[in-house]
Order: structure tokens, then C-alpha cells, then sequence
């Protein structure tokens, strides 16, 4: 809003008060929800951290494993053994409220099975298959949990940024503007009473000779 | 919901072996982008794994919508720069580098 756009009116004035009081109150409302959602931010940050080195570890043992798998069994095999598994692992969405962000809460289900559940034979395969198996349901289930951790840290950080913004521009835009409008029309008003007041001691001066 | 996985056909056979269905071979970069597109108008899919070698080859644009998807979640697994776009991420929104 620019200072010539504003019209010196005792109106304009207390709205332009009430306005400000209005951005004041959202600008101290936003400036608790930022430091809160930092605050969530810092909580999951760490398990985020963990989460990604936890699932590193776990790839790194799967992809060894199935290296090792590929050399004694074979990959026509491996494929054969792979695809007679039937059961899938499935996962469950909820959804959780920090702060107003809505985040998700994800929950596996059947993401480990037993060796008989697999469904290949157990005869015809090595052991080594059945521990790459196990290695790869571990791998997914970590998957599962870092999925829930990153989804929510993304979701975090775009709220920080967007609250951030808000109460950056209410701080250093909306409510200075305001003021400085405020502050004019104050002036202003202040000016017209003086004028005013001179007229009418210039004209009782004339009148009085 | 279910998890997809997309790469080659070395990374993606363990997890068929974990019995996850949706899984999706990418030999080519043509492929690699056809495959994603069907995964994120999949709307059964919940977590979507790739290599992170793979992230590499696709457009920037494509990578972009992908770091910013929330459902499906992108998990990038591979040897290095796992964590990177959300580092930047945090970088931006926080004001520091706090993936230390």
C-alpha cells in the first residue's frame, strides 16, 4: 500500500489501527507455530538420520547376499524361486496431526514370513536362499519405516518454509506499511487541526477590529 | 497400499524374492521414465524404491516431482548421496545444514 493511496481520514485511522493489531496478533500466533513445528523438525531429525544409515546397512547385506545367491544358484533360478512367492507385503496408511501438518503413519503388515510361507520348495533350494529372502523382507521393512520418517520430514520443512515466509512478510512488509500509513494519516490529521485552528483565530482577529 | 520398486533387474529380484509384486525392470532410460510415470498414477502404490544411480538418468523435471511426491513416497537406495535432495531441502527451508 502505497502512502498516497491513503486517505487522511479519522475512519481510515482506526481502521488501519485495527488492522494492525490484527497482524500483530497472526504475526506472534506464527511465530509460535514456526518455533513449534522447528521444535517437531528436531525430534524427527534424528530418527530420520537413523533410519537412513539403519537402511544403508540393511542394503548393503541384501546386495551381498543376493551376489553371493547369484553365483551358487544361478539367476534363472533365483527368478524361479522369486516368483512362486505369493505373499505380498502390504502396508497401511494412517494419517497424524503435528501442528496442523497432516503427516502420514505407515504400518507394515506380513512383511516377514516364514520359510514354509514363501511358497518355492524348500527342497530344491540352498539355505543361502532363505537367509537373502530374510535379508530382503528386513531391507523392505526398513524401507517401509523410512518412508514414514522422510514423508513426514518433507511435510515438516514445507510448513516451516511456508510459515517461515508468513511471518517474514508480516514482519517486514505488512506491518511497517501499515504504520508508516498510520503514522501519515496521524500527521496529517494533527495538521488539519492547526490550520483549522489558525483560520479561526485569523478570522476572530478580523472580526474583533 | 503397496510398495513398487524400479531398476535393473539385479536390484529389483530380491525384492520379488520379499514378495513384493510391483516390480518393474528399467533397462533403458526410456523404460526408467515410462515405468515412473505408470507409478505415480498408480494410486495403490504407497512407497516407491529406486537405485539411486538410476536418479541420475531421469529429467530434472521428473526428479523434481519425485522429491516432492508425498504419495508415493520416493526412497532412493544405493551406495552413495542417499540423503541429498532432502539435505538441500532442509538447507533451504531451515536456513542451515543440519544432515550432519
Amino acid at each position: 500500500m502505497a502512502l498516497r493511496d491513503v486517505k487522511p481520514t479519522r475512519s481510515e485511522l482506526i481502521n488501519l489501527k485495527r488492522k494492525i493489531k490484527l497482524s500483530e496478533r497472526g504475526y506472534n500466533i506464527l511465530k509460535m507455530k514456526r518455533d513449534g513445528l522447528i521444535l517437531e523438525f528436531f525430534k524427527v531429525l534424528g530418527e530420520a538420520k537413523n533410519s537412513r544409515g539403519d537402511l544403508m546397512e540393511k542394503y548393503e547385506h541384501a546386495s551381498e547376499m543376493i551376489a553371493l545367491l547369484n553365483t551358487l544358484e544361478g539367476t534363472i533360478n533365483i527368478k524361479a524361486a522369486a516368483f512362486s512367492v505369493k505373499a505380498t507385503p502390504t502396508i497401511d496408511l494412517k494419517s497424524k496431526n503435528i501442528m496442523g501438518v497432516v503427516v502420514p503413519e505407515i504400518e507394515a503388515a506380513s512383511v516377514r514370513k516364514g520359510i514354509t510361507d514363501r511358497g518355492y520348495g524348500l527342497i530344491g533350494t540352498s539355505p543361502a536362499l532363505d537367509e537373502t529372502a530374510t535379508a530382503y523382507e528386513e531391507l523392505v521393512e526398513s524401507v517401509i519405516r523410512s518412508a514414514e520418517i522422510e514423508t513426514t520430514m518433507k511435510k515438516l520443512l514445507d510448513e516451516i518454509e511456508s510459515t517461515k515466509r508468513r511471518v517474514n512478510a508480516l514482519e517486514f512488509k505488512v506491518i511497517p506499511e501499515l504504520s508508516e500509513a498510520r503514522d501519515f494519516i496521524k500527521m496529517r490529521l494533527d495538521e488539519m487541526e492547526r490550520e483549522e485552528l489558525f483560520r479561526l483565530k485569523k478570522i476572530k482577529a478580523r472580526t474583533s477590529v | 497400499m503397496e510398495i513398487a520398486v524400479i531398476g535393473s533387474s539385479e536390484f529389483i529380484v530380491g525384492f520379488r524374492l520379499a514378495g513384493v509384486q510391483k516390480i518393474y525392470a528399467a533397462e533403458d532410460d526410456e523404460k526408467l521414465r515410462k515405468h515412473i510415470s505408470t507409478v505415480l498414477e498408480d494410486e495403490e502404490v504407497g512407497i516407491l524404491v529406486m537405485e539411486s544411480k538410476d536418479l541420475n538418468r531421469i529429467p530434472p523435471r521428473l526428479l523434481s516431482t519425485l522429491e516432492n511426491s508425498i504419495r508415493p513416497t520416493v526412497i532412493a537406495i544405493g551406495a552413495q548421496e542417499g540423503g541429498m535432495s532432502l539435505r538441500e531441502r532442509i538447507k533451504r527451508s531451515v536456513g542451515v545444514d543440519l544432515w550432519k
